[in-house]
């Protein structure tokens, strides 16, 4: 009997091991891919509008309080995602890093606003490019799981 | 029990040398992507600068969101280099699965 365990046991346990997968990365999922696009659009929309349809002067942080809260919930929500998944270290820091931008512009346009009575234009326009580009970032990292998760299967 | 060690491990290295080669434009036109990107945003915060439109402080506080946009594209990069190597492995695996069931079915 122990012969034959003997002989037997390695071979059920290179099988076990060659019907295993390697994973570094989790699983693309959609629905935080999508959640990515919303929020980097609702960026886009508070800032275009901002230059669009008022003047540094007009721009009182009061009046844009809510659509930055709405953006900050977006990140808090995607960030809170992505930390609960399994191998997902990286996704996780490019969501803190965002999420903390996206505070420190909001602080910024409150106090600016405070302190001189206005919000430049060229805040907005270089706080919408590295939005952009934050962004972009997360949804590298998400579409390169799609990438792998479509040619494994 | 015909198991030919170096011809699998041959193939394995092959499957890994595809998947490979296969995604390394993946992380290449990922990262000339960025470069590019970094180029329009510093050109942009000196256009700014120059012309007065941001001050001193919101020039090198943007300076400072610069080193943070890296370290976020760095991750970026991280995911898809570590997406490529487990395809990579997965397709090395798959290979000496393959070569042991033809082995083991030959010798039952």
């Amino acid at each position: 009997m122990k012969s034959i365990l003997k002989s037997v046991l390695p071979v059920f346990f290179l099988l076990a091991f060659i019907s295993c997968k390697v994973q570094f990365v989790p699983e693309y999922n959609a629905e935080i891919s999508k959640q990515i696009d919303t929020s980097a659009k609702m960026v886009d929309k508070l800032y275009l509008e901002m230059l669009e349809t008022t003047m540094p002067e007009q721009r009182e942080f009061a009046k844009y309080a809510k659509e930055y809260v709405a953006v900050e919930v977006e990140l808090n929500s995607l960030l809170n995602k992505n930390k609960i998944r399994p191998l997902n270290e990286h996704s996780t820091k490019i969501c803190e890093i965002t999420l903390k931008k996206w505070i420190k512009y909001k602080q910024e346009h409150k106090n600016e606003y405070e302190t001189s009575g206005s919000y430049p234009n060229g805040n907005i326009k270089i706080n919408r490019v590295y939005m952009r580009d934050f962004f972009n970032a997360m949804i590298i990292a998400e579409n390169a799981k799609k990438i792998i998760s479509e040619e494994e299967n | 029990m015909d198991f030919d060690l170096n011809e699998t491990l041959a193939d394995m290295l092959g499957a890994i040398k595809g998947a490979v080669s296969d995604n390394w434009d993946e992380v290449r036109s990922t990262a000339n992507q960025f470069i590019e990107r970094r180029k329009e945003r510093l050109n942009l915060l000196a256009e700014l600068r120059l012309a007065k439109e941001i001050s001193e402080e919101k020039f090198l506080s943007t300076l400072e969101d610069e080193k943070d946009l890296l370290e976020a594209e760095l991750h970026a990069i991280a995911v898809i280099s570590k997406a490529i190597a487990q395809k990579a492995a997965n397709a090395a695996i798959d290979i000496l699965g393959k070569a042991v069931k033809a082995a083991l079915s030959a010798a039952l």
